[in-house]
């Protein structure tokens, strides 16, 4: 049974379409990426996950029916806009949002403790969030988001504005929640995070649809049949390849465009014969390349 | 309807918390006891002083009384006391003025030659301190003037009435026809008592409904909102924020009510019903009821806290209307103006408390006036719950006239 699922579900603002007719669904225990550039829609597409906004069109289920309440605190939310009381203090903060989920205040209180424990901050807990740096007040964000110990985690953007060692520390964080079977939806425009942590991914252009599928083969899919070379040798000594229709030069390194019907092993074969090879590798576009082209080039499809 | 409750407790623990709760609640109070008890401590003491006063009389027809005992009543903390007003004579003003320098004057005055004809007298006195017993000089001048002048042509009868010839007792006729002369404490339970009222129903009805404009836009601002809509709805929200406020607004106006009444037992022996007060309380639910929404609705919509504020100094100058009105209120409590008022959801708790107080409201009309609050509660906070739904999550910009209205029908 899909945690999430959304059939042709639109939205649209005053006269501007923001979401057209997107149908996907997430299953249980994956980390799903929904990627696009800024303004595709995809704070929008949260918010409705939510019941935040409704849709114009469409149905949205969540562990198999309509939102309700229950549900509701099953979900943890990390919304783009970060926002907390600034006069509050931590732990005070994190209790009460804990008991917004439903959590009995005792119960609340030790979850507090409990996961500002997880991230080295149980001795800021006295400390008003205004006083705590930006990245702090991040990584409480970030807590409040999980401290039900929600069965269903949304975050939006969750390593904008950390450094590397509490990047690093959210996505363990993370990665530990998926192994203990739960359900993550994460929005970003970051393809390197996307690329490492998601199972499967949604890429939303402009309101619409234009990647869904697992990570794998949609690089795989998106390969335009070419090789990665370092050599050492002359650039001539590549000059009338038979199984090469292009070559593309890099920096470091050379793009070597494969004939129709020509495969790598017979490259591999011919290139031996001519210069010292240093790396070979079959060239499989980053997600990052892939989001470029499609945004770039409009629509994909 | 629980997390409704988890809210509530939240804001009512925050918001008693705040330094300005503290200080409208318990300074400000203390600061307006303070200013009574000063100025009438002020008062006492400033007349309390034993003056000397000079006086050359060209006429030649007067003789002051040399020690005059001017008794105070007892007013509040003060205890009744007296002072005297000494009169000495002098034929010369170059004399009384430099008893004046050095102090052993406080003031003379001169009976001209022609006083009979103008009847002016004159004061000279130093700056210092000496204008509030004016009037004391005054009447002491007067009583001795008159007494002089009318000595031997009236009997002693006609003598007094000159001096005192209007005396005016009140006295209420009631439904059975028996007429009760009016006490001190009446009047003042008839004309302060509305006006005190009104006055806290409107500063505690708005603090608290401010602090749920400025609740909304700073979570607004601050986009700790979004977190709260995933958790809850924005109906459980308002709900839970407009309950948690309205009991900061009622424990506020229940402790100024207590010192009012304790003060105001204290000082002035003041008749308050508890009819009254209870229906001080409805009026004080519904009218918190009726502002809280709207403010909510505003706080939803605007761009920011201070266009916020902007905004609902609109519904406060609405809302201060009856205060304003109150001389009509109080002497045309029956008037169309006054039953308009008292009938308006805007207007109607203060308004109607005036009514109240000053005449015998219709039954019938206080009923009218609930219901239409009660039903006014009912629309606003639908109103609202929808406008807060859509506009909460609007950022940076504010929605235009048609967009509020169809916030308003969608919802």
């Amino acid at each position: 049974m899909p945690v999430l699922e959304l059939k042709n579900v639109s939205k649209s603002y005053t006269n501007k379409k923001v979401i057209s007719d997107v149908s996907f669904s997430v299953n249980s225990g994956e980390i799903f990426g929904l990627l696009g550039p800024n303004g595709a829609g995809k704070t929008t597409l949260l918010r409705m996950f939510l019941d935040i906004i409704k849709p114009d069109s469409g149905a949205i289920n969540v562990f198999g029916g309509t939102l309700d309440p229950d549900s509701k605190d099953r979900i943890g939310y990390l919304p783009e806009e970060r926002g907390l009381y600034k006069k509050s203090k931590v732990i005070e903060l994190l209790t009460y949002l804990a008991q917004l989920k439903g959590i009995p205040k005792k119960q609340a209180l030790e979850n507090a403790g409990n996961v500002l424990q997880s991230v080295g901050m149980y001795d800021q807990k006295d400390k008003k969030v205004d006083e705590l740096s930006k990245g702090m007040q991040q990584k409480i964000q970030f807590l409040a988001s999980i401290i039900h110990n929600p069965d269903f985690i949304i975050v939006d953007e969750p390593f904008s504005g950390l450094d590397p060692v509490n990047t690093k520390l959210i996505k363990s964080i993370l990665l530990k929640h998926k192994k203990a079977g739960k359900t993550i939806v994460l929005s970003t425009h970051m393809m390197e995070q996307a690329q490492t942590l998601c199972d499967r991914i949604l890429m939303i252009n402009e309101g619409r649809v234009v990647l869904y599928d697992t990570v794998e083969s949609i690089r795989r899919e998106h390969r335009n049949n070419s090789v990665i070379l370092e050599f050492k040798g002359e650039m001539e000594a590549l000059d009338g390849l038979d199984s090469v229709q292009r070559i593309a030069e890099h920096e470091t390194f050379v793009e070597l465009f494969l004939k129709d019907g020509k495969d790598t092993q017979s490259l591999l074969g011919e290139l031996v014969r001519r210069v010292e090879v240093l790396r070979f590798e079959q060239s499989i576009p980053s997600l990052n390349e892939i989001f470029i082209g499609i945004v770039e080039s409009g629509t994909d499809e | 309807m629980n997390k409704s409750l988890t809210v509530a407790r939240h804001e009512f623990l925050n918001t008693i918390k705040r330094k300005e709760f503290l200080f409208m609640t318990f300074v400000f109070p203390l600061f307006f006891i303070l200013l009574m008890f000063g100025s009438s401590l002020l008062f006492a003491t400033t007349f309390n002083q034993d003056h000397t006063i000079g006086y050359i009389d060209r006429t030649d027809s007067f003789v002051l009384p040399s020690k005059n005992v001017m008794d105070l009543p007892a007013m509040g903390p003060v205890e009744a006391t007296n002072h005297t007003i000494d009169f000495v004579k002098y034929t010369d003003t170059v004399e009384a003025r430099e008893d004046i320098r050095s102090g052993k004057l406080a003031a003379y005055v001169i009976i001209p030659l022609d006083y009979l004809k103008t009847g002016n007298i004159e004061l000279y006195s130093s700056k210092r301190g000496m204008n509030t017993a004016t009037m004391e000089i005054s009447s002491e001048l007067s009583e001795t003037i008159i007494t002089t002048l009318l000595n031997d042509k009236v009997d002693e009868d006609t003598l007094n009435r000159v001096m005192d010839p209007v005396n005016i007792k009140e006295f209420n006729i009631d439904a059975t026809g028996e007429s009760r002369e009016k006490g001190i404490s009446e009047i003042l339970s008839e004309f302060g008592l509305p006006f005190i009222t009104g006055m806290l129903l409107f500063i505690s009805i708005f603090s608290a409904s401010g602090y749920l404009l400025r609740g909304v836009a700073e979570e607004k601002e601050n986009k700790v909102i979004e977190v709260l809509l995933s958790s809850l709805t924005p109906m459980e929200l308002l709900t839970g924020k407009i309950v948690g406020l309205g009991m900061v607004g009622l424990m506020q106006i229940t402790i100024w009510m207590s010192v009012g009444t304790m003060g105001a037992i204290y000082v002035l022996p003041i008749l308050v019903k508890s009819s009254l007060l209870l229906l001080a309380l409805v009026y004080f639910v519904l009218g918190f009821l009726v502002y809280a929404s709207i403010m909510a609705g505003v706080g939803a919509i605007s761009g920011s806290l201070q266009e916020s504020q902007q905004f609902a100094g609109i519904f406060t100058f609405v809302a201060i209307a009856p205060i304003m009105f109150m001389q009509i209120l109080i002497t045309k409590p029956d008037g169309f103006i006054s039953i308009a008022l008292s009938m308006f959801p805007l207007t109607s708790p203060v308004a109607m408390m005036g009514r109240i107080a000053a005449t015998d409201v219709p039954l019938y009309q206080i009923a009218a006036s609930i219901l239409i609050l009660v039903v006014s509660v009912y629309f606003v906070i639908v109103l609202s719950a929808r406008l807060f739904r859509t506009g909460i999550l609007m950022y940076g910009k504010r929605p235009n006239i048609g967009e509020i209205i169809r916030f308003m029908r969608s919802g």
